[in-house]
């Protein structure tokens, strides 16, 4: 095992398949000579030359649209949307073009890509870097969308992504990158995509959540530790398709479910984990299913002050998580 | 015979009336070869009209039809080799039948049958073939030119000499697809050609209230690619512009942009009603003047290559295999209803899995 952060997890799954797998190419804004604007791909034009760490034009429909082109003529490329914040223009050609070829062509044509984007708040990113995307792509079938929240997570779940047949997008909580470290497998490892992880033990809540989030919820249920409340943390890792049996299993234990995201709660990917419980598990509880989530508002301000008042706090979430054991 | 891009007139190798305009002879063109050409059109036409007839006939929902356009679509489409790459769109079965695409296949898409390699999925026109290279298009404007770069790019990064081209109307050119899609080839050197049918509509709009620019092929030069502005209705041109481009990029010379300058006889579609913007006259000297199918006719006949007995021969011929192709589609089996949850991902996964058994318990069907 080696100590990372979730960026070098990121870093070592790229460079890890670049070596492995000369299909696997690079292409996005500023990732060559700069390196990308966070530093993930420093020193990969370097080592695999220009035709593999595409320095591309500055228009995201191009980048998505190009690497779908080119996943269809059989390569694996790894486009990458410097923010979420900016896929706006790419997503006609992901949501369009990419979910959909396989079907349409009656698995004739397939698209094995991945979609890199760094998303989420809490590094001061204001209304056009701070942005949770996932609740406008989890809807669409023929995605696969992974919300990696650790270093081994990051690495292994990115492999998994260039690895699989389809496209998948992968989003990095950004403030994650360098803030959370841990263990990783050394050698060649996949976490599989569709599987979520139980991320701390508990019988007396259990707390759905995934991305920044769960190491949010994970102090909160740290907290509570103390006054004698266990809860029971699943992150889901992979939005679509999403783990209803891990989910299932673990309000049927604990009976009570609090729903996570940092992403605003009407339409959010806790709607359709309350409707999972809801519908496969509604008797099993002994209270009402709960959702603590960003408020309904377009984005996080600049100012500190809306910025936190945006994201879930330990408190929000300690409170809340104390409320449902009570109830 | 030098050809040169940004025109101001088409570039011509026929006359409207068939003579010649320009050195035919450069082609290099056998005469076997010019009676390829001319079969491909008139049976391109014979498939569109038995097509056209499943609409009225109640039989299909949806149709549009390619006549007028086959010289610009025959004429570019047999420049391409097997393992080149079509980008297909609304008005190309021309250029996917001379692909390969069987005629049968063809009808089947009509039909909403097995047969068609998207086994019913796609309404008329979003055919396509994964064996043959051509990519099923959605009908969102546009989409494919971006795609048709990336396809180019892995053909460049493998090292061959194979191509890909994406067909688009003139409405697509409005696109931002379209300026991120040739600002990317030109800047990558990608083996492109990007193939605008410009038959002055797009469904109702004309040309001049979609662009400001005199012609199309002009707005090459802003993304440093030569533009080529061509009269399609003559195959000969169409045929030398696009053997430029291919024989360009092969060589790793990048991308090309062609305009051809053409003309749709039917409405946009089966659902349109083009009585509503055309004006008065103008189809009808379209039609009876710059007919591509008669004008390389006339070509023919001046080279003493074709005459009535030929032309009788080849109408029969025509209308046999046309024929023996729809029989086929026919007797093609529609999708199987459970299908329906097939080719989401590679694998289908547990949700999946459970409402298809929802859906067979619910047809009572396995």
């Amino acid at each position: 095992m080696a100590t990372k952060t979730v960026l070098e997890g990121v870093r070592d799954a790229l460079y890890n398949e670049m070596s492995r797998d000369e299909r696997v190419f690079i292409m996005g804004e500023d990732v060559g000579a700069r390196g990308n604007v966070f530093l993930i791909t420093q020193g990969f034009m370097d080592k695999f030359g220009r035709q593999r760490v595409i320095d591309t034009p500055l228009a995201e429909a191009s980048i998505v649209g190009v690497a779908v082109g080119a996943a269809m003529a059989g390569m694996r490329p790894v486009a990458e949307i410097q923010f979420a914040d900016f896929i706006y223009p790419a997503y006609n050609q992901i949501v369009g073009e990419a979910a959909k070829i396989r079907y349409r062509s009656a698995g004739g044509n397939t698209c094995p890509m991945v979609i890199r984007t760094p998303y989420g708040g809490g590094v001061r990113g204001a209304l056009s870097h701070s942005v949770s995307v996932e609740a406008l792509f989890y809807h669409v079938p023929g995605l696969k969308i992974v919300v990696p929240s650790t270093p081994a997570d990051a690495q292994g779940l990115l492999t998994s992504a260039i690895r699989d047949d389809d496209p998948v997008m992968c989003l990095e909580h950004k403030r994650t990158y360098r803030l959370i470290k841990g263990e990783v497998p050394e050698g060649d490892f996949t976490v599989p995509i569709g599987k979520a992880a139980i991320a701390r033990e508990g019988k007396d809540l259990s707390v759905i959540t995934y991305g920044l989030m769960r190491h949010t919820a994970t102090e909160a249920a740290e907290k509570l530790a103390a006054e004698g409340i266990e809860a029971e943390i699943v992150d889901l890792r992979s939005i679509r398709p999403m783990d209803r049996e891990t989910i299932l299993g673990s309000v049927t234990k604990t009976r009570r479910a609090l729903i996570v995201h940092e992403d605003n709660k009407f339409g959010g990917v806790g709607a359709e984990v309350a409707a999972i419980i809801a519908e496969e598990a509604l008797f099993e509880l002994d209270a009402p299913i709960r959702r603590v989530c960003g408020p309904d508002v377009p984005a996080m301000g600049y100012a500190k002050e809306y910025e936190e008042a945006f994201m879930p706090s330990v408190e929000r979430i300690a409170t809340a998580m104390r409320e449902l054991a009570a109830y | 015979m030098d050809i040169k891009p940004f025109t101001d007139t088409p570039i011509k190798f026929l006359e409207y009336d068939g003579k010649p305009a320009g050195d035919i002879g450069s082609l290099g063109l056998t005469n076997e070869q010019l009676l390829v050409m001319y079969r491909w059109m008139v049976f391109v036409r014979a498939v569109d009209d038995r097509g056209y007839i499943l609409v009225r006939q109640g039989r299909a929902g949806f149709y549009a039809q390619v006549a007028g356009q086959e010289a610009s679509q025959v004429g570019s489409a047999l420049v391409l080799t097997k393992n080149d790459w079509i980008y297909g769109d609304h008005r190309s079965q021309g250029s996917q039948l001379v692909k390969g695409l069987k005629a049968a296949q063809w009808f089947a898409h009509v039909l909403g049958r097995t047969l068609d390699p998207t086994q019913g999925r796609m309404m008329p026109h979003g055919s396509g073939s994964a064996d043959l290279h051509i990519v099923p298009p959605s009908s969102t404007v546009g989409n494919k030119i971006t795609e048709a770069v990336g396809t180019a790019m892995a053909q460049r990064y493998r090292k061959t000499k194979d191509l890909t081209i994406t067909y688009f109307g003139d409405g697509a050119t409005s696109e931002g697809d379209f300026h991120v899609g040739l600002n990317f080839a030109a800047v990558y050197g990608s083996p492109v050609i990007f193939f605008c049918q410009n038959n002055q509509y797009a469904i109702s709009v004309k040309l001049e209230e979609q662009t400001h620019t005199k012609t199309i092929a002009e707005k090459a030069r802003a993304y440093g690619m030569d533009g080529y502005f061509v009269d399609g209705n003559d195959i000969l041109a169409v045929y030398a512009v696009s053997k430029l481009a291919a024989d360009k990029a092969r060589a790793g010379n990048g991308p090309t942009l062609i305009e051809a300058y053409t003309y749709r006889y039917g409405p946009h579609s089966s659902a349109d009603d083009d009585t509503r913007y055309r004006p008065k006259g103008e189809l009808e000297m379209w039609r009876t003047q710059r007919d591509p199918v008669t004008r390389f006719r006339a070509f023919l006949v001046g080279k003493k290559l074709w005459d009535d007995a030929k032309e009788q021969k080849l109408l029969e011929e025509v209308k046999a295999e046309v024929a023996d192709e729809f029989a086929k589609a026919e007797v093609s089996t529609p999708p199987e209803p459970l299908t329906v949850l097939d080719h989401v991902y590679a694998k289908r996964t547990p949700h999946l899995d459970a409402e298809r058994a929802e859906l067979a318990a619910e047809l009572g069907v396995s």
